[in-house]
């Protein structure tokens, strides 16, 4: 069993065998994270492909400091946000003024009531743009004005693509929730 | 501070859900990966890493070359013309233990096709052993010469990377569609008004069909459904490109109910009389009331009794079961309601002396009395003065009239003038004026 140290200085030797180490051991963690930031498995699936190439060129310059699972990810999230940028001109992303937010007043889900793979499906579901913002603001912990950087958009773009994106996601939720026929008490 | 619980809520869902979600990935990706890596390996020259796969590189470009070159326009007819298959076996080069061989093809078919065949062998880290190992190159003469080389990869695995660019492309092509277009709205009450916006940049063209026969060319824009129904808006865009691409939304147009009402009796008189608010809408499952002086009512048809004449605005709000309405107000619903008071401009007093004015509107043919013909008076009070403004008659009874007599003696002939106030049944209240002419025989 090697160590995470040792994938590591195989890796930046080119071993093969470190690298399919490193692969079997944090594919499915990476694939994860690709997952949300795509609109099916297929384009996560290559989003994950060239976060590892960009990994195993660019492993020599892990500086060993923070947490090697944290370099993975953010080096996913960073192919992800560029795999966005190249397939932007073929992905029309409209913006509409009179979106009719619904507010279906859900103020607390229980952790079990929805499964990883129906969360994922709300995410692939949501418009490319709404899908990043979210993804990088609500689960990854970016700043909007970070976001704004990243995506290239403006700071107030990123907040109102927040705000679209999660009333897009509770309506979706809640339709969920009807679905299953899992009603919280009305009381509560 | 609600909005921030639930945002707060939200984000916990997503961040223990799937911040470390783990996702198994299709077999082939590993393969893929590795393929990829040796490639970008292989495509990234390094002098210091200078090695057996530059050199088997450079071999396989100068076949390249030699192919190329060997198939300028000039040669292709002859080429065609020998249907034969041949086959060249280059010399082999033996360089660090590496064999290759070139196996240019030429077949039956070989105006559209020609596969060269590269053998190889290799001990430096991969191992390549089975026959198919191969990097093909694809010569496309149908658009004169070489359109498409796939750069000779070598695998692991020894199978050949598929074209993966394609196959994207294509995807995306398909995916695209989702996003094209948005509509402000895709249900609602006729007339719906939907504004629909499309994101292409501005050298593609593009057409929206309406469904009901309509269409436009600009890539906003918006329509009007005044019938309902559903109706599928397609929207195709034709790219600079030459591509075509559709997609379309099902806009669904509601039935639009039509609140009608009577309001009875006819000659309501306020506030004695209940008031009986008739229902004739269409397509109506609810409805709303407002009667005018501040109460309201939900009733098909609601009784209302007025607590006094006045102004009132009657409306009536009509739902349909999938929230469309409409509503019709009738304005100042009790007056005009036929009630008046007239008089003539002249009359004919009886000279054989006074009556007391007393008359009945039928017996009186002969005009001898000055009165009014009139319909729901309720209160009245009729003054008469002559040209020196002396009041010469007075009667707060509708019934007795002026007989053209004054202190019991008749009055000369000549013009008076009349004023009435008083208030009809309905409670509306009138004033008039006029002059009439005394006349004798």
């Amino acid at each position: 069993m090697m160590s995470d140290q040792q994938i590591i200085e195989g890796c930046a030797r080119n071993e093969r065998k470190a690298q399919q180490e490193l692969y079997s051991r944090y594919s499915h963690f990476l694939l994860g994270v690709c997952l949300r930031y795509a609109s099916d498995k297929a384009e996560a699936e290559d989003i994950l492909q060239d976060s590892f190439l960009k990994i195993f060129f660019n492993i020599k310059d892990y500086s060993g400091t923070g947490s090697f699972i944290g370099w993975l990810r953010k080096i996913a999230v960073n192919t992800a946000i560029t795999h966005y940028h190249k397939h932007l001109k073929f992905r029309y992303y409209v913006e509409i003024e009179e979106f009719v937010s619904v507010e279906s007043g859900v103020s607390s889900f229980e952790e079990d009531l929805f499964t990883s793979d129906e969360l994922f499906r709300v995410l692939n579901e949501l418009p490319t743009g709404y899908r990043m913002v979210f993804n990088l603001y609500a689960v990854e912990g970016y700043k909007h004005k970070e976001i704004a950087q990243m995506l290239g958009i403006d700071t107030n773009t990123s907040k109102s693509q927040y705000s679209r994106a999660k009333a897009a996601i509770r309506e979706k939720l809640e339709k969920l929730r009807k679905l299953k026929g899992n009603y919280p008490a009305s009381n509560q | 501070m609600k909005d921030k619980k639930e945002d707060k809520a939200l984000r916990e869902l997503f961040q223990d859900k799937l911040g470390n979600a783990e996702v198994i990935p299709a077999p082939s990706i590993s393969k893929a990966l590795m393929r990829k890596l040796i490639l970008r390996r292989f495509l990234h020259f390094n002098v210091a890493s200078f090695n057996v796969w530059y050199a088997g590189g450079i071999v396989i470009a100068g076949a390249l070359i030699a192919v190329v070159l060997s198939s300028d326009p000039g040669k292709n007819e002859q080429t065609k013309q020998a249907p034969v298959s041949t086959e060249i076996n280059t010399p082999l080069i033996n360089k660090a233990e590496k064999e290759e061989t070139v196996n240019p093809a030429v077949r039956d078919d070989a105006e559209n096709e020609t596969v060269y065949e590269a053998k190889g062998d290799e001990k430096s880290g991969v191992s390549i052993t089975s026959d198919e190992d191969d990097a093909r190159i694809h010569r496309d003469k149908k658009t004169n010469g070489v359109t498409s080389v796939n750069i000779p990869d070598i695998s692991e695995e020894g199978l050949i990377i598929e074209d993966k660019t394609g196959r994207n492309n294509l995807k995306i092509a398909v995916k695209q569609s989702d996003n094209l277009i948005a509509a402000s709205v895709t249900e609602g009450c006729a007339p719906l008004k939907v504004i629909f916006k499309s994101m292409i940049p501005p050298r593609d063209s593009c057409r929206w069909t309406f469904g009901d026969g309509g269409y436009s060319t600009d890539r906003n824009t918006e329509w009007l459904y005044d019938i309902e129904g559903e109706y599928k808006v397609t929207f195709h865009v034709f790219t600079a490109g030459g591509k075509k691409f559709i997609s379309s939304v099902n806009i669904l147009v509601h039935p639009k109910p039509v609140a009608r009402l009577e309001i009875t009796p006819e000659d309501a008189i306020l506030p004695d009389d209940e008031i009986i608010f008739m229902n004739y809408s269409t397509n109506g499952v609810k409805y709303k009331w407002d009667f005018g002086d501040g109460t309201v009512s939900e009733l098909f048809e609601p009784r209302h009794i007025y607590s006094k004449y006045g102004d009132y605005d009657v409306q009536l709000i009509a739902f349909s079961e999938y929230g469309c309405s409409d509503s019709l107000v009738v304005l100042n619903v009790f007056s005009g309601s036929g009630y008046f008071v007239t008089f003539p401009n002249a009359f004919i007093p009886n000279p054989n002396g006074p009556s007391g004015g007393y008359y009945s509107p039928r017996s009186d043919e002969s005009a001898f009395v000055f009165h009014p013909v009139y319909s729901g008076v309720a209160d009245y009070q009729l003054r008469i003065f002559s040209r020196l403004g002396i009041l010469i008659f007075e009667s707060n009874d509708i019934n007795i009239g002026w007989d053209g007599y004054y202190k019991g003696a008749l009055s000369e002939s000549g013009v008076y003038v009349w004023e009435v106030h008083g208030k009809y049944v309905s409670g509306e209240p009138f004033t008039k004026m006029g002059d009439v002419t005394l006349l004798k025989n």
